[in-house]
């Protein structure tokens, strides 16, 4: 198993502080800690949004941090996914329009190509009957996964994810999680900041981040349904120590 | 994709795209219009003046001449091409009707004339010479619409008449600031007529390509040839003909820069509002790896799209326009030439309209270049400082006054009686002109002697204008035409010094002073005629400069008269001032019948009437311009107003939403709303006000300058400029609130509970 994220050393204003860890291919990590810990910070330094002061981050072979703005956002378009608590969208396009617009732009696929990926990723992740819906007229549970989709337009190498629940009732926020660990299943990284330790606990291991250091790990392993429960009391308890 | 978010985005917006569509489409009609009225005006112009072969020279002479002098002058010339000599039957006005429409009103000096044979050609409608044909006579264009003559309708010369068999153009006489008029008679009927009028010649001369026409001039002077009358050259023929209808186009560019500067503004203000609506939208896509510069294009192409449409709507409306603006050039001119040229021209100008409102979007756009994804995408930071969006309504307010009030004023400047004062004639009530007949001076001296009688004459000044050799402080000799007199008593305005009060003192017209390189407190020999008494040069100091457009804009003012000065008297004048100004008309009316009617060497006119005469034209056009101007004012400041509203409400309406969720009414939120527009309408009126009146002087005045009208101030109408002006434009402005406040009905309490992409 191949090293997917390479961080070290990374470093953003008083937020983060020299934050250093890795994730392999097919990992699903989750990012855990207080409001204001950095956790969403740190995503954005992570992909390239923002601008780290120091450090070194690496994707695949690429160091991240030195490249221009073009170049880090031909990066995100190509080997990155997002999904943010907000469910960005585009209001003036309806959905499968919203979830092909990034591969779209890449104009690597033919257009055609593109909205049977589409279609196909609707299914799988059940919101196939609302792709030319507009995006008002969707629930918020449908419209995360819609936005899952999107991320997963390029095939990804690894996937971020900032508290994609945070914004949503219990069997939405399920069904998106859901979606997370059948893309992860599919073999794409993982690295999803959230609160939820329910969230948490399906990952394969937490970060723990308190005032921009990280500062403690926790490994659960692979994620099966049938220790989900134990696994969440796990988390809660590990929390608990690290005084959450 | 790109295709689809563009068209979507103008479908949800269509308030915004619609109004930036407005201000790209006026920019564009704007200056396309300019472009092609100038293009077709002077091209008018250039093709009247070579199918017609005007003169580069032309004097007029009343009294005799020799022919055979006037031959061996130019032939020992090497710079003339041709010479001849025409024939003007000029007649008293108070002899001429047409189509049973008295001229004794006109201020013209109306003559008849056979058709040329070298150059300087009458030509018709089709730039065709005419050729009458016995008892047809053919009618200056320019009385057409005056005197609503048509075809058919008869001419009568005393008792004799004429037919009118169509309508000239002269090259050199077309304009109302020209002060003849010729009437083309066949060869018979001029011959016929003669007994009726008082012969005068037209001395032309065509000059070889290169020649210096000032050169000329001199030359012709000095070699003491007929000069009894006005000089006229080529230039200053193409400048009068280009006058009455340039000021209009002059006023039509004023005012398309004046929209271009608020379309720039307005849709600055749009673009930053709508990158702080999408802010978030945006955020996602440099989030999801669209590079910073293709979001700046996917925004930019919508824009662009904007403008093609704008552009095209521009250039129909510019050509819809110019049908009626450009009617009165066409009829006094005759279609334009190179058409083929001037179109892509105005395309050019139209598609330079909306290059400069684009490259302002550009750069307004680089500005979401410059927020971080993360601020985006929180919807964090602003684009610049938070925008006020009432301040562009004050801006637009002063603009759109300004518009209105700076060809106002000027039309209402050259309309008042004032404005001669600008253009080298006192400021009088009645003129009366004693020119181009024998015995000028006695004449002239008879008149104010009667003058001097008539009870009801408050006060009257009696000019005599000669030609005198002088000599410029650098010792070049220089001919001058000379008016003497007491310019005290009706002084002109001068731009520098004041009027000559004793014989040592001249002024100088600012023509004269350019060419004559002199200024106040230089002295010019000046060489009066003083018979066998041979005292030497009068020593004058130059005592003031004034600005003057009569007898070719080179003229003096002096007071030689009256020291043993035998200078002839080329022509006089007499300005005077009645007791009752009420009675100007009527004076003018009976000193006709008494006088003028029988000589046809007075004329008189009250001086409203000597403007409407000369400037006619130009009113006309200024005030077409100036309905235009108000109309397109009152509309911009509408749609901006409107917009910029809906913007505001758009922005706060989640504020708007908690101040009804906390128990605001509708109307309490309007009035907060129309208070505050009004806050920026009532300072903008005030600034435009002061604007129209101050700076709009000053660029004013470098218009009217064109004209020969130097340091001009403006004469105003105080109700259109502190009445009218301001209350159509808050009225625009009063009406733009109410519609744009409709929205402020349809806010709901509960918006501001939260408002969510999703349904649940």
């Amino acid at each position: 198993m191949g090293t997917v994220l390479t961080v070290r050393d990374l470093c953003k204003g008083d937020i983060l502080k020299s934050i250093g860890f890795e994730i392999q291919e097919g990992e699903m990590i989750a990012l855990m800690g207080p409001s204001g810990s950095g956790k969403s910070t740190l995503l954005y330094n992570v992909s390239g949004m923002d601008q780290a002061d120091g450090g070194e981050v690496r994707l695949g072979g690429i160091e991240i941090v030195g490249l221009r703005e073009d170049e880090k956002a031909r990066l995100r378009l190509n080997q990155m996914g997002f999904v943010f608590q907000q469910m960005n969208v585009l209001a003036n396009l309806n959905i499968i329009d919203n979830i092909v617009l990034p591969a779209v732009h890449a104009k690597k696929k033919q257009r055609r190509e593109l909205y049977k990926r589409a279609r196909a990723l609707m299914d799988g992740f059940h919101i196939g009957d609302l792709a030319e819906r507009r995006v008002h007229e969707v629930s918020g549970g449908q419209l995360q996964r819609a936005c899952i989709c999107r991320s997963m337009m390029m095939e990804p190498e690894i996937l971020f994810a900032d508290e994609p629940t945070g914004a949503l009732n219990q069997a939405a926020a399920m069904d998106v999680m859901e979606a997370f660990l059948q893309i992860n299943r599919a073999g794409t990284s993982i690295l999803m900041a959230t609160h939820d330790s329910k969230n948490a606990g399906v990952c394969e291991r937490i970060l723990y981040i308190l005032d921009g250091e990280i500062k403690g790990e926790l490994k659960l392993g692979k994620y099966t349904r049938d220790d989900a429960k134990e696994r969440e009391k796990k988390t809660l308890r590990w929390l608990d120590e690290m005084g959450w | 994709m790109k295709k689809r978010l563009i068209v979507n985005d103008l479908q949800a917006n269509k308030l915004v795209a619609v109004s930036t569509c407005i201000f790209m489409a006026a920019s564009a009609m704007l200056l396309g219009l300019s472009i092609l009225l100038f293009g077709s005006l002077s091209s008018s112009i250039d093709c009247l003046m070579e199918t017609a072969q005007t003169p580069d020279f032309l004097q007029m002479h009343a009294g005799e001449i020799d022919e055979e002098e006037l031959a061996l002058f130019s032939e020992e010339r090497g710079d003339v091409e041709a010479m001849q000599v025409c024939r003007f039957l000029n007649l008293q006005n108070s002899q001429l009707s047409i189509g049973g429409k008295s001229l004794i009103d006109n201020m013209q000096d109306n003559g008849l004339c056979c058709q040329n044979h070298s150059f300087d050609f009458l030509i018709d409608a089709e730039n065709k010479r005419i050729q009458p044909d016995p008892g047809e006579v053919y009618v200056p264009v320019c009385y057409k619409r005056e005197y609503g003559i048509q075809t058919g309708d008869v001419m009568q010369i005393g008792l004799q008449e004429l037919g009118v068999a169509g309508f000239l153009r002269d090259s050199q006489m077309n304009s109302m600031m020209a002060s003849s008029k010729r009437f083309l008679v066949n060869q018979a009927d001029y011959e016929r007529m003669r007994p009726l009028g008082h012969e005068e010649y037209l001395i032309e001369f065509k000059l070889r390509e290169g020649s210096d026409t000032n050169a000329f001039s001199t030359a012709y002077e000095d070699a003491g040839l007929p000069g009894n009358g006005p000089t006229i050259t080529y230039p200053l023929v193409k400048m009068m003909n280009a006058l009455s209808d340039g000021m209009m186009i002059l006023v039509i560019l004023l005012v398309s820069a004046v929209v271009l500067f608020i379309s720039m503004l307005c849709i600055r203000y749009i673009i930053l509002t709508q990158l702080e609506k999408d802010k978030r939208e945006i955020g996602l896509l440099k989030a999801v790896g669209i590079s910073k510069r293709d979001v700046r294009s996917l925004y930019f192409s919508k824009y662009l799209l904007l403008s093609v449409f704008g552009c095209l709507v521009g250039v129909i409306a510019a050509l819809i326009a110019a049908e009626p603006l450009g009617a009165q050039m066409r009829e006094l001119y005759g279609e334009a030439g190179h058409m083929d040229l001037i179109y892509p021209l105005m395309i050019l100008g139209s598609l330079a309209a909306e290059g400069i409102i684009l490259l302002s979007v550009y750069r307004t756009l680089g500005k979401m270049e410059k927020m971080s994804v993360v601020r985006a995408l929180y919807g964090q930071g602003n684009y610049g400082k938070k925008k006020n969006l009432y301040l562009p309504i004050g801006i637009i307010t002063a603009s759109a006054v300004f518009m209105i009030l700076v060809p106002w004023n000027i039309q209402s400047t050259i309309a008042a009686p004032g404005f001669v004062t600008y253009m080298g004639i006192g400021e009088s009530q009645v003129r009366i002109d004693i020119r181009q007949t024998e015995a000028v001076e006695e004449k002239a001296k008879a008149a104010a002697r009667e003058i001097e009688q008539d009870a009801l004459v408050r006060d009257y000044a009696l000019m005599h204008t000669g030609s005198y050799k002088t000599v410029l402080p650098d010792g070049t000799a220089y001919n001058l035409m000379i008016e003497n007199g007491d310019h005290g008593r009706f002084p002109v305005r001068y731009l520098e010094g004041s009027h000559p009060d004793s014989r040592d003192e001249i002024a100088v017209s600012i023509l004269n002073s350019k060419e004559m390189n002199v200024h106040v407190g230089d002295t010019i020999r000046v060489y009066p005629d003083l018979g066998d008494n041979h005292a030497g040069p009068v020593s004058c100091t130059v005592c003031g400069i004034y600005s003057d457009v009569t007898n070719g804009g080179k003229t003096a003012k002096a007071c030689l008269a009256g020291y043993e000065d035998q200078t002839p008297v080329m022509w006089s004048v007499i300005y005077l001032s009645l007791e009752d100004d009420r009675l100007a008309g009527a004076w003018v009316e009976a000193y006709r019948t008494k006088y003028s009617s029988h000589d046809d060497g007075i004329k008189a006119a009250t001086i409203a009437d000597y403007i409407r005469g000369t400037y006619g034209q130009t009113i006309r056009n200024i005030q077409k311009a100036a309905v235009v101007s108000a109309a397109s004012a009152c509309l911009i400041l509408f749609v901006v107003t409107l917009l910029l509203l809906r913007l505001a409400i758009w922005r706060e309406r989640s504020d708007s939403s908690l101040k009804k969720a906390l128990g605001f009414t509708s109307a309490d939120i309007k009035e907060a709303y129309v208070k505050k527009t009004f806050q920026y309408v009532l300072p903008g009126i005030a600034v435009g006000c002061f604007a129209g009146i101050v700076p709009g002087q000053s660029l004013a005045g470098a218009l009217l300058g064109s004209m020969g009208a130097y340091g001009f101030h403006f004469i105003i109408n105080p109700i259109a400029v502190f009445v009218v002006a301001p209350v159509a434009i808050a009225a625009a402005a009063a009406l733009a609130t109410w519609a744009s406040l409709k929205e402020v009905g349809r806010i709901r309490a509960y918006e501001c509970l939260g408002a969510r992409t999703g349904n649940d």
